[in-house]
């Protein structure tokens, strides 16, 4: 059975992507701040905060002795904070960054380690249209993703050699935690700039991934792919 | 805790498999005086994360403790952990927890 790691499955896309591959025939490691809100014989969930290196090294070293090797990794764990840069204090700054950049980068290195005897290894990061768009109010939370493109694209070249393919998927807004709280008129600006005016839906970001995840996808590395037509 | 002689077994037999998978001649028969990464050291970056990788990993399966072996120490020591098998060695000694 080959094993996938989800971050940030307690809710939204992450869980909607737990459940999608659990229902495909994967193991499922996920993790959260919280506790698991799913339950299936084929999901583990890891009580961690996806910037606490310890931790993340220990669930690396549990899924080593247990399942040997990892096939996939999901980095989907993110958060953001609409404000006013001039309105924005350096601890959010701080717990963005954490989250977004460092976070993705642990689960990168630590699961590419499991992943160097697949010959096959697959991450898929996840950035966001709000840094193609530059959109205001969204300067920490679309800088941070701008570094998780970067990092993507080095680490494509860096783990090429190990035949892992790091791509990344940048959804429009969807119906989540995420953007509760987005007044509906910016909410409408923002889908206008998109080719496809209509908010993004899970399964458009399943169908990316899916495509990432494909074995025909081995030679696909370093790209970043943005949902609704936003370039 | 495992003493200097079985961590150098383990460095040693983590390095003869590397040296197989990336045939590597002149680590095939390695001794703890090897030279691993930078001068006269056969292995690429690539070759060297693989081991680093490895002997973490092997050093979990055999005695049970979790070593990181590229932590800052390393990355800003003066002579480089990794230069040598016997190098090696000391950093892992240096690292295991108490």
């Amino acid at each position: 059975m080959k094993t996938i790691v989800i971050t940030g499955t307690r809710k939204g896309i992450g869980q909607a992507l737990a459940q999608h591959y659990l229902g495909e025939g994967w193991r499922v490691a996920g993790c959260s701040r919280g506790e698991a809100s799913i339950k299936h014989v084929n999901y583990r969930h890891f009580e961690l905060d996806v910037s606490d290196e310890n931790a993340v090294v220990a669930m690396a070293r549990t899924l080593h002795s247990d399942y040997g090797q990892v096939e996939a990794l999901l980095n989907n764990a993110g958060i953001a904070s609409m404000n006013h840069a001039l309105l924005t204090p350096a601890s959010t700054v701080n717990r963005i960054l954490q989250t977004n950049v460092l976070g993705t980068f642990l689960f990168c290195r630590e699961m590419a380690k499991l992943m160097r005897r697949t010959k096959t290894g697959r991450i898929v990061n996840f950035t966001t249209v709000a840094h193609p768009l530059n959109l205001e109010g969204e300067a920490i939370y679309a800088a941070s993703k701008a570094a998780v493109e970067s990092l993507t694209r080095i680490l494509a070249r860096e783990l090429a050699e190990l035949r892992i393919t790091v791509n990344a998927i940048g959804p429009t807004p969807i119906e989540t935690d995420l953007i509760r709280g987005v007044p509906q008129a910016k909410m409408d600006a923002l889908i206008a700039r998109q080719a496809i005016q209509r908010l993004g839906e899970v399964r458009d970001v399943i169908n990316a991934v899916d495509f990432y995840l494909r074995e025909e996808s081995n030679f696909i590395t370093g790209q970043v792919l943005y949902l609704g037509g936003v370039c | 805790m495992p003493d200097r002689h079985a961590i150098e077994a383990l460095i040693l037999d983590a390095v003869r498999l590397l040296a197989e998978d990336f045939e590597l001649n002149a680590l095939k028969s390695p001794t703890t005086h090897s030279p691993l990464y930078g001068e006269g050291g056969a292995l690429d970056s690539m070759a060297l994360v693989n081991l680093i990788a490895d002997v973490e990993d092997a050093l979990t399966e055999k005695f049970g403790v979790s070593v990181t072996l590229a932590d800052e120490k390393a990355m800003s020591a003066r002579h480089s952990p990794y230069r040598s098998v016997a190098a090696l060695v000391d950093a892992v000694i240096e690292r295991m927890p108490s």
